[in-house]
């Protein structure tokens, strides 16, 4: 259930093709690869000009609000910038400090005897939290409730990513890792001034009586597992080049177009602001995974660490509860539970569990086989044949954003049917 | 400028005194068990007049003082977690070669045992859940408290974070200078009060105004004041239980001083941002004392700079947040004199070592000062050699007389300057 990326004795892993010249760096040590602008922008730009025209033209905004999102946005895009040009300087320290790990999906090439600097999920969250700071003071309409809303959250991330990089610096036990997660939500579950109830769905309401069913405590019982769940379940789905910070990516990415959806088909400025709020933290996410997938993407030049993963889970997982959305983000989340449930009997400890469940790599072919693992990873190779690993992580990522457009079918066929 | 605890190479240190092992399970050498007699000796010094203030002296509001006693049980329970946790933390960060020689024992046996580093991290994990917890129990919060709490949350959460960063990647000193101003953000956003100060009545002739709004410029003042209180702690350091020492005295002494103004007030927004601010101290002064039951003489772990900067950005976001900044800037005086003392040295005026400690004599076991502008150097050319724990004692209790000497100049300036 880890990633392929931890702390792995003696492991060959060489260059696997020529890569461009190295990067302009100062220092002594060997620099890292130069970040793959090109195969981020061609990953972004479709789903930029769809957000952006949604955005700008599309749906009719307050402009005070549009103001807040386009400011939010540039404060986002000056952070891809700051994560780009930050990363090679931290892997440097990381180096030194021998926080890496071998590329075990390399083995047997020249890549796989390379040090890979780990951890660089702690440049992603610092970032996004100065970004997030930065952006209170440009916020004049904030109000007190905001504001509450809005440290707490803070306060939740930055636990998490305290946690996420104690655990990859000292590699705390998994059962300390599952409840990690659990403090870090503290502060989110205590200012969470929101209503406890759920809508029954429509259907379902003459055999149960009730339309409306009011959780109190089981409600934030659920947020904390939420919280929980959506950490360990991007920590789980991973162990391929880019596949942590991809499907990041492509969560962030469906919901921001869900967020900018509901802001603009909705009159209620309550229910917009809550929306508002998710974009705030969102755009920031997104931005910053960008410029970490921008050294990350295959073949990784940097390893993100459970840092990154936590980060990113625990960040998905307040927007969802705060802006009170969190049944739509757990269908984004399609992949990541049928990875959970592919798992459970290995991690249930019913079946063996190895400490690395990953496909093995042929070196001759340079193909992934999948093994008996359950994990979606070697599901999707004993499905679709060997893949190299590069297209298996686009196979995933593909299959990531059909879940999300599934989602978005699902909700519009069941508008208004349900509530 | 940095603690004695930086990973130096080969130095040796014994055990200097024949200590029963503890009951540790597992296959490392398990750590001396805590002193908890050192620990209780000094602060049932500070407890006794507490304890009586809080309880007995002054006439407090009884939900607020149910609320300060659950704030204490929830802090002493945290001691007991804190005591709990660092063996088991110690372990996990020999095996991360997070470890220090202890430059002081170097000649002795001492000398060459590797002592865990920057478990300044258990206490600043263990103060977060302590805090957070507390909110839970706060059923009077509204939410102005809520975001003032939150943001001071979130604050202290960055500190720490960026310590234990710069513990494990080492980060250059000029960087290391401006993280607390990051990580005081937060509070600057979240600061709600007044940006106006009261001009000493003396000078109010001259001046010509009787209060002064400072607008943005208070603002700046704040951001400063984090960077002070986390750097001057960090770099008044160097002997064993120095840094944590000091910040056990200084947090007892807010603690004394919020007491005494929620007696002394009948205002309910005054007496609410001292409350706040003894929310805060009670978790840091019980979680220090228990890594001060690890860390004082001899040391079994190092604090790292996680420590110094958690209990610096502390004392700042309650300063700031408690609206007594000044009076927690005497406090500091101590550490004043020692940055002004460290100044020619700083600004590379004149040549500045890696470690500006005294010299330790391994025959005599004394320390004795060299001309390096700090306070520990300064007592050490004043006083005469001493050993390390007998100056470590001499100066915290100097950090006591600086807080006795503020609480009897604010008796005395009383209704003179405000």
């Amino acid at each position: 259930m880890a990633t392929a990326r931890k702390r792995t004795p003696s492991k060959p892993e060489p260059e696997p093709k020529p890569q461009a010249p190295t990067a302009s760096s100062s220092a002594a040590d060997p620099p890292i690869s130069p970040p793959k602008y090109g195969a981020i922008l061609k990953l972004s730009c479709f789903f930029l000009i769809l957000y952006v025209y949604l955005v700008a033209r599309h749906y009719e905004i307050d402009p005070e609000l549009k103001g807040s999102i386009l400011i939010n946005a540039g404060l986002s895009l000056f952070g891809y910038f700051a994560t780009v040009r930050l990363i090679p300087v931290a892997s440097r320290y990381v180096l030194r400090r021998n926080l890496f790990g071998y590329d075990i999906n390399k083995k047997g090439t020249p890549q796989g005897s390379v040090k890979v600097p780990e951890s660089l999920g702690i440049v992603v969250g610092i970032v996004f939290l100065v970004l997030a700071i930065l952006f209170q003071f440009s916020n004049f309409t904030a109000d007190s409730n905001w504001l509450v809303e809005y440290n707490a959250a803070l306060a939740s991330i930055c636990f998490m990513i305290l946690l996420g990089f104690v655990d990859d610096v000292l590699d705390v036990p998994w059962r300390v890792k599952l409840i990690l997660p659990s403090f870090a939500a503290l502060p989110l579950l205590m200012a969470y001034a929101g209503h406890t109830s759920i809508i029954i769905p429509k259907p379902l309401v003459p055999y149960i009586g009730i339309e409306i069913l009011n959780l109190g405590w089981i409600y934030k019982l659920y947020m904390g597992l939420l919280a929980v769940f959506c950490t360990n379940s991007i920590n789980i789905h991973a162990g391929l080049n880019g596949l942590e910070v991809g499907q990041t990516v492509v969560i962030a990415a469906a919901i921001l177009i869900h967020n900018i959806m509901q802001i603009g088909a909705s009159k209620d400025p309550e229910y917009q602001q809550a929306h508002a709020f998710s974009i705030y933290l969102i755009q920031p996410l997104l931005a910053t995974s960008l410029g970490l997938l921008s050294y990350n993407w295959y073949p990784s030049a940097v390893f993100v660490g459970d840092t990154f993963t936590y980060f990113a889970g625990m960040t998905m997982a307040v927007v969802g509860i705060l802006g009170h959305f969190s049944e739509t983000l757990l269908i984004f989340f399609l992949p990541q539970i049928l990875n959970f449930l592919l798992s459970l009997p290995q991690l249930a400890g019913i079946v063996p569990c190895p400490r690395h469940r990953l496909p093995r790599f042929d070196p001759q072919t340079g193909l992934l086989t999948g093994t008996n693992d359950g994990t979606l990873v070697n599901f999707f190779l004993r499905l679709f044949g060997q893949k190299t690993e590069k297209s298996l992580c686009i196979l995933l990522l593909v299959f990531q954003a059909l879940g999300c457009c599934f989602c978005f079918l699902l909700r519009w066929l069941l508008a208004g049917w349900y509530k």
